[in-house]
């Protein structure tokens, strides 16, 4: 609890985490808040494979079998399974997210968010 | 190693936040990606590496197509919509201040899970003979988790309907050789292409197929069989693949997919098995449901990347 169980991994994909929140409240280009969504999926994903290494688990777990030794050297395979469909997913969103992009840029012939805003408010 | 390649990979994001030129920000997207798969794999999950290295082409792609046909041409005008270059003033301080109260936030609320490792090792020393194969990552998503991974092939399914109904303005095929022709200029490059495009298609074939056994598995090796299919766009400068077929193909395999592991499951078929046919059993299951995945998840890219080449050419 608190800040003495924090890893250094842990720490670097939170900051990440943030590093993809302040780009996508500040940037002004759709295309980049787009990328900006892709950065804060990888670092959650970054973040749950990065659970078990304090403990030094870094084998992957594969392999014939394991005994009660050397259980504690192979990384969780749960985390990997759970985020191998967050990839998926994550590509499957932003397909969808640049083509409703594009469907935007057809309307208002610009990618500024601010400008579609005021073009709205004419309307 | 994996903390000097992590300080790396904040270091490349914070590039994509100060960064206005949107063809630079796609390049520095790459070498995020490929970052990420390196730290994955030394984090011991060469399954998440590949499949991310497989998403990462693609993503690449979506974006490179998006800024081909949308900014070229308004290129001068993305410089100036970015954020304003001055540092310190309300309208950049706010955000930040913002954001690392959030941050101080999380971490000082993050929940220890460092010793809880129960489920690891349940899962660890029984997915040979509960659900088979060597890979416990392929046990997890075929075998426990197998309605994760049913609900994650709807989303591709639902993904692809989205594309297609939000670019159903732009039906017409763009003319052989009429937009992408700058490509044939560099025969350097489908020289290339050509020699690796078979290595491709074998090598998503392989890992479809040995899904159970080593890394691997129907994600990664359909997306590595439809990245094929860009190859091949980029070598003939052709548009004529079937969509509507495909799309009918990818829904069938969607309903087999259910079909075949709700009953495996539900029915408890292996049950009924003398224990000596168990072996041969799981491996054809494991073997079956990867190649639909594989199959399913390759004619979705495909047609995801297809429909975007069909939205440029327009």
């Amino acid at each position: 609890m608190g800040i003495d169980g924090i890893k250094i991994i842990e720490l670097l994909t939170i900051a990440m985490f943030f590093v993809g929140f302040y780009g996508l409240i500040t940037s002004k280009n759709i295309i980049k808040s787009i990328i900006f969504v892709v950065l804060i999926e990888t670092a959650v994903i970054m973040f749950f494979l990065g659970l078990g290494y304090q403990s030094g688990a870094l084998l992957p777990p594969i392999g014939e079998s394991f005994n009660n030794d050397t259980m504690a050297y192979v990384s969780d395979p749960l985390p990997q399974a759970l985020m191998i469909t967050a990839v998926v997913i994550g590509l499957s969103t932003t397909a969808i997210n640049i083509v409703l992009f594009i469907t935007l840029f057809r309307k208002y012939q610009t990618a500024n968010w601010d400008i579609i805003k005021s073009i709205k408010n004419l309307e | 190693m994996i903390q000097t390649l992590l300080v790396l990979w904040l270091v490349i994001a914070l590039l994509i936040v100060r960064e206005k030129n949107i063809a630079r920000i796609i390049i520095y997207l790459g070498i995020f990606s490929l970052l990420s798969a390196l730290c994955y794999m030394l984090l011991g999950s060469p399954d998440v590496a590949m499949a991310e290295a497989a998403t990462s082409a693609f993503t690449t792609i979506f974006f490179i197509i998006c800024f081909e046909k949308y900014f070229s041409f308004t290129d001068a005008q993305i410089g100036s919509q970015v954020i304003e270059n001055k540092l310190i003033s309300l309208k950049t301080l706010a955000p930040l201040g913002f954001v690392v109260f959030l941050f101080a936030i999380f971490v000082y609320f993050i929940p220890d899970a460092s010793g809880i490792d129960s489920l690891r090792n349940m899962y660890m020393s029984g997915f040979m003979a509960d659900v088979g194969g060597n890979n416990a990552v392929t046990a997890i998503y075929l075998g426990y988790r197998v309605y994760d991974t049913l609900f994650e092939a709807l989303m591709v399914v639902i993904s692809v309907v989205a594309v297609i109904h939000l670019s159903a303005f732009s039906e017409r095929a763009p003319e052989r050789g009429s937009e992408h022709s700058e490509i044939e200029g560099s025969r350097m490059a489908v020289f290339a292409i050509q020699i690796i495009c078979p290595v491709m298609i074998l090598f998503g074939v392989y890992l479809i197929l040995n899904g159970h056994l080593t890394p691997g598995g129907g994600f990664q090796g359909g997306l590595a069989a439809a990245a094929f299919f860009i190859c091949r766009y980029m070598i003939y400068d052709v548009y004529d693949i079937p969509i509507g077929k495909l799309s009918r193909l990818e829904e069938m395999v969607f309903i087999g997919i259910v079909l075949f592991a709700i009953s495996v499951i539900f029915l408890g078929t292996a049950a009924y098995l003398p224990p000596i046919y168990l072996p041969v059993f799981q491996n054809a299951y494991l073997l079956l449901v990867n190649a639909l995945i594989g199959l399913k998840v390759a004619c979705g890219f495909i047609i995801l990347f297809y429909r975007y080449i069909a939205v440029e050419g327009e």
